[in-house]
């Protein structure tokens, strides 16, 4: 099973960020991911992201998203995490402001690799203590132990 | 004197025994009407009461009294949306079902034992309608909420089958006194006057009487008192033309229940009560009335019906007049055996009695005997049944710490209350940043017993009692907003919708792109996520319906009028290797 700590460096993570809308919280993001492999564009990865965005939001309740997408040109999966001082508006089915977001990409021939890291993503965002843990902390490198650390219990 | 004291407080106790019986029955998953039954038959002649009451005539005035507000309540509680998918599997069951029921019991019946048809057919009809009103009552004891397509299916067929077992049974009755030389067009012109005349003194009664009720301007308490009053007036007027007086109250009960109505809360809420009381008065009765010792003689003859009805009519019956709809397997199944018989059958088994036929008691001992039966095996299964068959969705609304009040000459708002609770989503923030609804209001905060001057600018804490004006369709999203989600783990929205809301949309190819899954072969890709998954399901999807596509399920989450707005995206995951 594919670890959530892996898909992350520290300076895939970011705490405190100012972000005001959904379109600058995607822009943030896919400019962190570009940061990942070389063969990434910041420009693509937007607007991927953000056509996924159009068919539902993915808000998955409880102000965390996971916006996500499949891209040609790199060749493994890349993530990107960050928190933002203010929730923004996500569209999310449950209305509430999102303040946790943990970006997606993976290389465009992932099929069922990439539904299973969304899933395992998805579950891991539905722990509620590991929410409340990662919204009090201020530093990258402790929010990417945390996330490690829920890697190690869920196995 | 002394005898009207001791027969009110003999009443008083056995009103008490029943209503708290309630609890302990909901604690054990019986059947309630089966423990007022029970408790009707132990205050009875044989039981430790001694009580001997067999007036047939005093008993069927009661039951069919009680059984009309039971219908009238039902009706208020059907909700006209759920016609879309109910409606026509219903009124097949109710009708052709019932006939097909009947026949099947019947003929059996008179093979084995060797009987005159007429009798065979006659034992059919008496046990030929379900109550599955009894169903809803239990399934909501344990909580459970059901697809739609099967509930409404359940509770439209419920409400409006009695007329045709009722028809029948009186028919054959007729038919064994050899009241009939030429029956057939005879018995065709009747039939039609029963449900044409019910059906149309339904309508215009239900229109009239939501005419009267917004017209007229009564003490709040009288509002109810005239619904009823209405209610029974069309009952007897029906009835006495020689129209259905159960489908008419049943049907004047729907154009009620979904109507704007002044008071509609308060009407709703004197209903329920009635409801109960109509049940546990009815049923105590019944127990009162058989002989126990009665039923031994019978048993062989009833527990051969009760097997026949159960395991061969009903689902034949069902299985037959589902069959252009197209329900899937397990529904299908769950519709079968929640053919749950109730009070009706046992109230038709006292028709033989009053007309005075050869050997009546029989039948309504055989009548109370396949009632006994169908309540104990099948009332005891029947939620679980439903959690075994998959059959519930995630409750729509989370009930327990919500009030709904009137608005005193406004349909259009209902004021609802929420008493914030120490796991709430929304404690401790401030209200005017709680994202409401639209069209909702805040209009009270009551904080330790004193309403808070200017609410909005609070910071929401346990215990408070947060008053919010809202239209009553977003009442739901309330819920999610102010109320934890609780339930089984199985049950919460994720697990059942999946992680993530797709619209409803969304082409198909979009979607086939982001999650690289083969698009079915009979859809057009250029088809919305919503209308496939509306055709697939033959224009009667409900919420909770799937679709497999690959590893990608796709489950329906929201429909609005004929159009499935939200569908969740649930992705199958491998089985994970235990440690």
């Amino acid at each position: 099973m594919i670890k959530i700590a892996d898909l992350i460096s520290e300076d895939r993570i970011a705490c405190e960020v100012g972000a005001n809308s959904k379109k600058r919280g995607l822009e943030v993001l896919s400019e962190m991911v570009a940061l990942a492999d070389e063969a990434l564009n910041a420009t693509t990865i937007f607007n991927k992201l953000i056509s996924r965005e159009k068919l539902g939001s993915t808000g998955l309740g409880r102000g965390v998203a996971l916006p996500h997408a499949r891209i040609e040109g790199s060749t493994r999966a890349h993530g990107a995490f960050i928190k933002l001082r203010d929730g923004i508006d996500f569209d999310a089915f449950d209305h509430q402001p999102v303040d946790l977001l943990f970006a997606l990409v993976v290389p465009e021939h992932f099929t069922d690799e990439h539904l299973q890291i969304l899933a395992r993503l998805a579950e891991m965002f539905s722990d509620a203590g590991l929410c409340q843990r990662l919204r009090s902390t201020n530093d990258p490198a402790s929010a990417r132990q945390l996330i490690a650390d829920w890697d190690d219990r869920a196995d | 004197m002394e005898l009207t004291n001791q027969i009110i407080f003999v009443a008083g106790l056995l009103f008490l025994a029943s209503i708290l019986a309630s609890v302990v029955s909901s604690r054990i998953g019986a059947p309630l009407l089966l423990v007022f039954l029970v408790i009707g038959m132990l205050v009875g002649e044989q039981g430790p009461g001694g009580v001997v009451f067999d007036d047939y005539q005093t008993a069927h005035l009661i039951g069919t009294l009680a059984l009309a507000v039971i219908l009238f309540d039902g009706g208020l509680r059907t909700k006209v949306e759920s016609f879309r998918v109910g409606l026509r599997p219903a009124v097949t069951l109710a009708s052709l079902g019932v006939v097909i029921t009947v026949a099947a019991t019947g003929l059996i019946t008179a093979w084995v034992f060797d009987l005159p048809l007429v009798v065979g057919l006659l034992i059919g009809a008496i046990v030929g309608s379900t109550d599955a009103a009894a169903v809803f009552y239990l399934l909501h004891a344990h909580g459970l909420e059901l697809k739609q397509r099967i509930g409404a299916t359940l509770e439209i067929e419920s409400g409006s089958n009695d007329p045709m077992a009722i028809f029948l049974t009186i028919v054959l009755v007729e038919l064994a006194l050899g009241l009939h030389d030429n029956p057939g067009l005879d018995l065709l012109v009747e039939f039609l006057l029963q449900i044409g005349l019910g059906g149309v003194a339904g309508l215009a009664g239900g229109v009239l009487l939501g005419w009267l009720l917004n017209r007229i301007r009564l003490t709040p308490g009288l509002y109810p008192l005239l619904a009823i009053a209405g209610a029974l007036l069309l009952f007897g007027l029906t009835s006495i033309l020689n129209g259905s007086g159960f489908l008419a109250v049943y049907l004047a009960g729907i154009v009620l229940g979904n109507r704007r109505l002044q008071s509609a809360q308060n009407i709703r809420r004197f209903h329920d009560g009635m409801a109960w009381l109509a049940q546990i008065v009815m049923f105590l009765m019944l127990g009162l009335l058989v002989t126990p010792s009665d039923l031994a003689v019978v048993a062989p003859v009833a527990l051969v019906v009760a097997a026949v009805l159960i395991l061969l009519a009903r689902p034949l019956a069902v299985v037959i007049c589902l069959l252009p709809f197209r329900f899937p397997w397990r529904e299908q199944l769950f519709i079968s055996w929640v053919g749950l018989r109730g009070a009706v059958p046992i109230l038709l088994g006292l028709f033989p009695l009053l007309a005075g036929l050869e050997n009546a008691a029989l039948y309504f001992n055989i009548a109370f005997f396949v009632v006994l039966l169908s309540l104990v095996v099948q009332g005891w299964t029947v939620a679980p049944l439903a959690r075994w068959l998959q059959l519930e969705v995630p409750p729509r609304s989370r009930i327990l710490h919500r009030t709904e009040l009137d608005l005193p000459g406004q349909a259009d708002y209902e004021l609802v209350v929420y008493t914030v609770e120490e796991d709430s989503p929304a404690i401790y923030r401030p209200i005017h940043r709680l994202n409401l609804p639209k069209g909702c209001q805040v209009a009270m905060l009551i904080r330790n017993g004193r309403p808070v001057p200017q609410p909005e600018q609070e910071v929401l804490t346990a215990d408070d009692a947060l008053y919010l004006l809202t239209p009553p369709d977003k009442v739901t999203e309330l819920d999610r907003l102010l109320v934890a989600e609780h339930g089984p783990a199985r049950l919460e929205e994720h697990v059942f919708f999946g992680d993530f809301v797709i619209n409803g949309e969304t082409p198909l190819v979009a979607l086939a792109s982001a999650y690289a899954f083969q698009l079915p072969e009979d859809a057009d890709p250029q088809q919305t996520i919503g209308s496939y998954l509306y055709n697939v399901f033959r224009k009667r999807a409900v919420v909770g319906d799937r679709v497999n596509l690959n590893n990608v399920q796709f489950v329906v989450r929201e429909i609005q009028g004929d159009r499935i707005v939200q569908v969740g995206l649930k992705i199958r995951r491998p089985e994970r290797k235990k440690q």
